[in-house]
C-alpha cells in the first residue's frame, strides 16, 4: 500500500518533468539509430585493390559474347569496392589498412579464359585479422558472380559447337578455322549411298546423335546450375520492420529508460532529503525499493506498449507481408512489465550504491551500454559474450519479446526468458534492498 | 530527566560511519512535556542522536525505546519534502504515510495553521522560510507525543522563529515532548528546561537549564 503511495508520486513528478521524459525517451532512440548506423558501416562494402598485371582489354570475346571488362566487374561488385591499383601501390595500401585484400590478375590470365581450356586464376591477398574471413567470402561472392556470367558465354560458345556438329558450317578452335559436314549434312551424303544393313546401322546412329544432341542445350545448363535460386517476386519485410529490430528497438528503449529512471528515483529519495523521513518507520526500505522496480515496470510497460503500437500502425497502413500479431500484444505486455522490474532492480541497485541522483544517472549509463552492446553480439560468434550477457536482463528481454512477438510456439522461450527476467529481478532487488542501507548514511 | 515518565529513550546508542565514530554510546531519556535542548558545536553528534531517536537512522550498537504507541515527529535541519510537488501534495502523502484517517482534512488543516500557500506552486520553489514551515507542518502529522527538531530556526528571520516556536510551545502544553539541537542562546534560554552538551559524539552535559549556564563550558557551545 505504502509502496504504491510512493510509485503514484514518482509518476506525478515524473509527469511534471516533461523534459526529463523526452529526454529519456528521445536518448535511446538516438542511441538506436546510431547503433543502426554502425551496423550499416560495419557491413558496409570493403575497399578492395584490383592488379591487372594481364593489362586487361576493355573488351573481351569469349564464345561470341563481348564483355565490358569495368562494367561487367561493376556489375557483379555487390559486396566489394573495387579500386584500380598498382602491385606497389596495392602492397603498401594493404600494409597500411588502407585496402582490406588485393586481387590480383596475373599475366596469361586473358589468354586462359579466351582457350578454356584451364581455369585462369585470381590471385587473393588479405590482412590478418577479424575482418580477413569476410572479405574473402565477399571476394568468393565476387568471383563466383564473375564465374555466372561467364559460364553463359562458355555454354553459349559450347552450344554453338553442338550446332556445327547437328548442322555442319565454318567455326574455328584455338585460332584455327575449320568447315565441318555436320549430322545434316552427313544425312544428305548417306542417301547417295547404295541401300544396305551397314547404311542402315549408319543412319541409325545419325538420328540417335541429333535426339542426343537436341538434349544438350538444357543438359548444359543443369550441369552448370545444378541448384539455381529464383528471387521470388512477392516482397518481405524491410529490415527497419523486421520482428528482431521490433524486439531490439523494445528492448533497448526500456533498457534505458528503466535503469536510468529507478536509480535516479531512488538516489533522488535522498538527495531529497526525504530517506530519513520515510526510513523512521514509514515506508521500509525494501518497499521503498519495490516502489522503484514497480515505477520501471509501470513506465516500460507504457512506453513499450506504445513503441509496439507505434510499428503495428507503421506495419499495418505499409501492407507489410504478415502484419503486425496484435494478439501476442498481451503477450508482449507481461514481457514488457517483467523486463521493466527486472532492469528496475538493477537500476535501483545502482542508484543504493551511487546514493547521488546525478552520479546515479551517470553511473546507469555507463553500465546501460556495455549491458545492451554485449546483448548486441551473437552468442555464435563471441560465447563469452553471451554468457556475460545472460547476467543482465537485456538479452533475455529481446528473446523475450522476439518469442513473444514472433514465434509459432513462444511459450517455451516466453517461460524461460521469463524465469530468467523474474530471477534476475529477485537477485538485483535483494542486492539493492541491502544497498539501500547506504542511502541513510 | 526533568519531565514525567520517559517517551523517549536512548540506550547505549552510537553510531559510526566507517571508521568515524559520529556518537560514543549514549544513554538519554525524554520525559512528558519536557524540553531538552542538544548544545555542541559542528560535527559535536547532535544531529546524529536526533536522527538515532527519530529512527532515521540505525544505531550501530544499543536500541531506541519509545513508550507503547508514541509517536515522535523529527524535523531535520535541511527539509525533507518533494520539491516538485506542492505543499498541499506534501502533506497529504505524508498524512497517508502516516495513516492518518483524513489525509485531505490533516492538510488542509496544517497548510492554514501553518500559512503554507494552498496554490499550485511546486514546494521547491517556495521561500527558504515557508520550506521549513513546511518541513515543521509534515513533522507534526500524526499528532506526535514527541517532537524532534535540528536547528529549525537556523534559516528563519527573526518573525518566522517566533511563529515556528509559537507551533512548537503549542504541542508542548499539551504535554508534548521536545527535543531541539540548537547554537542559539536566546533559544536556549527562553525555551529548554533541560540541556544536554555533545562533544566529539560524547555527551559531556547533563542538566537542568540553570545548572548549564553556570558551567564554563556553556561559554563555548552555546
Amino acid at each position: 500500500m505504502r509502496a504504491w503511495l510512493l510509485l503514484r508520486k514518482d509518476l506525478r513528478v515524473l509527469r511534471r518533468t516533461p523534459l526529463l521524459v523526452v529526454i529519456l525517451l528521445a536518448y535511446p532512440l538516438l542511441v538506436a539509430g546510431l547503433v543502426g548506423l554502425v551496423a550499416g558501416y560495419a557491413s558496409s562494402k570493403p575497399r578492395v585493390a584490383l592488379v591487372d598485371e594481364d593489362n586487361v582489354p576493355k573488351i573481351i570475346v569469349l564464345g561470341g559474347h563481348r564483355f565490358h571488362v569495368d562494367r561487367t566487374i561493376a556489375r557483379v561488385s555487390h559486396d566489394v569496392k573495387l579500386v584500380r591499383l598498382s602491385s606497389d601501390e596495392a602492397e603498401r595500401e594493404l600494409r597500411t589498412g588502407k585496402v582490406v585484400a588485393v586481387v590480383t590478375v596475373p599475366r596469361g590470365f586473358v589468354a586462359d579464359l579466351r582457350a578454356m581450356v584451364r581455369s585462369p586464376q585470381l590471385i587473393l591477398q588479405t590482412t590478418h585479422g577479424g575482418l580477413s574471413p569476410r572479405v574473402t567470402q565477399q571476394v568468393q561472392a565476387l568471383v563466383y558472380s564473375l564465374n555466372r556470367e561467364l559460364q553463359t558465354a562458355y555454354i553459349e560458345s559450347n552450344l554453338r559447337y553442338v550446332q556445327l556438329i547437328l548442322h555442319g558450317g565454318d567455326g574455328s578452335f584455338l585460332g584455327r578455322q575449320f568447315h565441318i559436314l555436320g549430322l545434316d549434312g552427313t544425312e544428305r551424303e548417306l542417301r547417295h549411298l547404295p541401300p544396305g544393313e551397314r547404311l542402315d546401322r549408319i543412319r541409325q546412329f545419325v538420328r540417335d546423335a541429333r535426339l542426343a544432341l537436341a538434349q544438350t542445350n538444357g543438359a548444359l545448363r543443369a550441369t552448370a546450375n545444378p541448384i539455381e535460386l529464383v528471387q521470388a517476386p512477392e516482397h518481405g519485410r524491410t529490415w527497419a520492420l523486421s520482428a528482431q529490430v521490433q524486439a531490439y528497438a523494445l528492448a533497448l528503449t526500456i533498457s534505458f529508460l528503466t535503469l536510468v529512471l529507478a536509480a535516479g528515483a531512488l538516489a533522488a529519495e535522498r538527495d531529497e532529503n526525504v530517506i530519513g523521513r520515510l526510513a523512521r518507520g514509514l515506508v521500509g526500505l525494501g518497499e521503498l525499493v519495490s516502489a522503484k522496480i514497480m515505477l520501471a515496470a509501470v513506465v516500460a510497460l507504457g512506453v513499450g506498449f506504445a513503441i509496439a503500437l507505434a510499428f503495428g500502425v507503421v506495419i499495418q497502413v505499409g501492407g507489410v507481408t504478415g502484419g503486425e500479431p496484435w494478439s501476442r500484444l498481451p503477450l508482449l505486455a507481461a514481457g514488457l512489465a517483467l523486463a521493466g522490474a527486472s532492469l528496475g532492480a538493477l537500476g535501483t541497485l545502482l542508484g543504493a550504491l551511487a546514493r547521488e541522483s546525478r552520479t546515479a544517472s551517470l553511473i546507469s549509463l555507463l553500465v546501460v551500454l556495455p549491458i545492451v552492446f554485449l546483448g548486441l553480439v551473437p552468442r555464435e560468434v563471441v560465447p563469452a559474450a553471451g554468457y556475460l550477457s545472460d547476467a543482465f536482463p537485456f538479452a533475455h528481454s529481446v528473446r523475450f519479446f522476439g518469442a513473444a512477438l514472433y514465434d509459432a510456439s513462444p511459450w517455451d522461450g516466453v517461460a524461460r526468458e521469463g524465469a530468467w527476467l523474474a530471477g534476475l529481478a529477485v537477485v538485483f532487488a535483494t542486492a539493492a534492498r541491502a544497498g539501500a542501507r547506504r542511502l541513510l548514511a | 530527566m526533568t519531565g514525567g515518565q520517559a517517551v523517549l529513550a536512548a540506550r547505549g546508542v552510537a553510531r559510526r560511519f566507517g571508521a568515524q565514530v559520529a556518537l560514543a554510546p549514549t544513554d538519554l531519556e525524554v520525559g512528558e512535556a519536557e524540553t531538552l535542548a542538544l548544545v555542541g558545536p559542528n560535527g559535536a553528534g547532535k544531529s546524529t542522536l536526533l536522527a538515532l531517536l527519530a529512527g532515521a537512522l540505525e544505531p550501530t550498537t544499543g536500541t531506541i525505546e519509545r513508550r507503547d504507541g508514541a509517536r515522535v515527529g523529527w524535523v531535520p535541519q535541511r527539509p525533507a519534502h518533494y520539491g516538485r510537488l506542492t505543499a498541499r501534495e506534501n502533506l497529504e502523502l505524508f498524512a497517508r504515510l502516516e495513516g492518518e484517517p483524513r489525509p485531505a482534512e490533516a492538510a488542509e488543516r496544517l497548510l492554514a495553521a501553518f500559512e503554507l500557500p494552498p496554490d499550485e506552486r511546486a514546494s521547491g520553489s517556495l521561500s527558504v522560510g515557508n520550506r521549513q514551515r513546511l518541513n515543521l507542518a509534515i513533522a507534526l502529522l500524526g499528532d506526535p507525543q514527541v517532537l524532534l527538531l535540528d536547528e529549525p530556526t537556523a534559516s528563519l528571520d527573526p518573525g518566522q522563529r517566533r511563529r515556528l516556536w509559537e507551533r512548537v510551545d503549542a504541542l508542548r502544553e499539551t504535554g508534548g515532548a521536545i527535543v531541539f539541537a540548537t547554537q542559539n542562546v536566546e533559544e536556549l534560554e527562553r525555551h529548554a528546561d533541560r540541556v544536554v552538551a555533545l562533544r566529539d559524539g560524547q555527551v559531556v552535559f547533563d542538566g537542568t537549564l540553570s545548572d548549564y549556564v553556570r558551567e564554563p563550558l556553556a561559554d563555548l557551545f552555546a
